[in-house]
């Protein structure tokens, strides 16, 4: 298996396991967001307009699971995945300390946007609802991250 | 500065393909709900068939694993609404005679797993597994051995959606269970899920009402039936310059220890108009007019 397919087998079952935790078995907000944390990985190795389509797709299967605001996820993931692309012209490293802050910055940023499309009331509360624990959840999604890039780096590594 | 991909032409085209995606993301999001919803139930029959096929599983085995006395609890009064309608007469006359139910009104529900869903943008919704085939619409409520969970939103043939009390749009036509005070219960989302609450607004002000006082739907708005219990008042929340006031209430389902619910059936005839305040107990209000019981009226 190419490292290529090995990369895009870890998004898919990034994916997976997200909607496996979060929805199937219920543990809700317990699990981290591993569906913007794998996008987030793989846009950082494709085009801007393929990470966008990615979000697209990705952000659709998420508002299909709701019963408002069809397409906040959709146009929120859309714009995280080209800016995941773009973010390789920016920013060169492939540290796990550049990874967790890309992942951290990243998630935090995929929440303040997707709060705000989702229609959320602009009152004094919106700050709590945007900056203390949507940083505790990508924080915690960062880490859950990381450990799945360690994981892959160290299983795609070439045998000595 | 150029992309490691290439610069030029390439990045133009990118730069365009990139364009039309986030354009069709922004048509997606604009679109009238009629045309999200066929595109919604379209995704959730195909792609995330598997995972709710999944889903439905694990609730089966969350149910059967969920502690017996309480599972048994949760039956026994379901069991109580429901089965009259199930054309198990004998039996659950017998059944309901030994639990002390018999003089219960039979309800116009279908029994149902809940299945709680938690994501981004998902929060305060579930599953439950009976759909139209089941004989169940948009709006219909959804109630616990608690009280109220619920009102379903999307129905699928055979698994409905719906939001529950702590959902922002959660609305019910309440009451205190005397009749004196008249309102809407609305939700009130704490720091920490647990510490969601309700909150009763457009209660008269000069009308005091105890902390204690359990509140329940008034069946005013054709949404919920009459008396099902919505949780007990905590205190006053504020007071509308002498207009009406506003209370917290400590909701009486926590969406945790649900599992077994009943939903009320849409092809039930007047189901919306009867009281249920008997099933829990709550004494019914003076102004209640019970109909006749047909099980008493019939030969037995």
């Amino acid at each position: 298996m190419t490292r290529r397919w090995g990369y895009a087998a870890m998004v898919a079952l990034l994916v997976g396991v997200h909607f496996v935790l979060r929805i199937s078995l219920g543990f809700g907000e317990s699990a981290p967001d591993l569906l913007t944390v794998a996008l987030l990985l793989a846009a950082r190795r494709l085009r801007p307009s393929v990470g966008a389509a990615l979000g697209l797709v990705l952000g659709v299967l998420r508002d299909s699971l709701g019963v408002g605001s069809f397409g906040a996820d959709g146009l929120a993931m859309t714009v995280i995945g080209w800016l995941g692309g773009r973010s390789r012209d920016w920013f060169e490293g492939g540290t796990p300390l550049f990874i967790g802050v890309y992942l951290t910055l990243g998630v935090w940023a995929h929440h303040i946007l997707r709060t705000i499309l989702g229609g959320v009331p602009v009152d004094s509360s919106i700050i709590g609802a945007l900056v203390i624990g949507p940083i505790v959840g990508a924080l915690y999604a960062a880490a859950a991250g990381v450990a799945a890039f360690l994981a892959y780096t160290s299983f795609a590594a070439p045998s000595r | 500065m150029a992309g490691p991909y290439g610069a030029g032409r390439e990045n133009r085209r990118d730069l365009w393909v990139s364009g039309f995606i986030l354009a069709g993301a922004i048509t997606l999001y604009a679109l009238p709900t009629r045309y999200q919803t066929p595109l919604r139930d379209f995704v959730r029959s195909t792609v995330l068939r598997p995972l709710f096929a999944f889903q439905g599983d694990i609730a089966r085995e969350r149910g059967e694993r969920a502690a017996l006395g309480d599972v048994r609890a949760q039956r026994d009064s379901l069991f109580a609404v429901s089965a009259a309608q199930w054309g198990l007469a004998q039996e659950n006359r017998d059944l309901r005679g030994l639990l002390g139910l018999r003089e219960r009104t039979p309800a116009d529900f279908v029994a149902a797993e809940l299945i709680p869903m938690a994501d981004l943008g998902v929060e305060s919704t579930f599953l439950v597994t009976v759909g139209s085939a089941d004989g169940v619409a948009p709006g219909a409520a959804v109630i616990s051995p608690a009280g109220l969970v619920g009102v379903l939103r999307d129905v699928a043939e055979r698994r409905s959606q719906g939001i529950d009390w702590s959902h922002p749009e959660f609305r019910a036509g309440a009451m205190t269970s005397d009749g004196d005070s008249y309102g809407i219960v609305e939700a009130r989302r704490g720091r920490f899920r647990e510490e969601d609450a309700l909150a009763l607004v457009g209660t008269p002000f000069h009308n005091d009402i105890p902390a204690g006082t359990r509140v329940v739907t008034s069946g005013r708005g054709g949404v919920f039936p009459r008396g099902i219990p919505l949780g007990l008042v905590e205190g006053i929340e504020e007071a509308d310059t002498g207009w009406r006031k506003t209370y917290l209430v400590r909701p009486a389902v926590r969406m945790q220890a649900v599992v077994h619910v009943l939903v009320t059936r849409s092809d039930a005839e007047g189901a919306l108009l009867r009281d249920y305040s008997a099933i829990w107990a709550v004494p019914a209000p003076p102004d209640t007019v019970t109909p006749p019981d047909p099980a008493q009226a019939g030969p037995r």
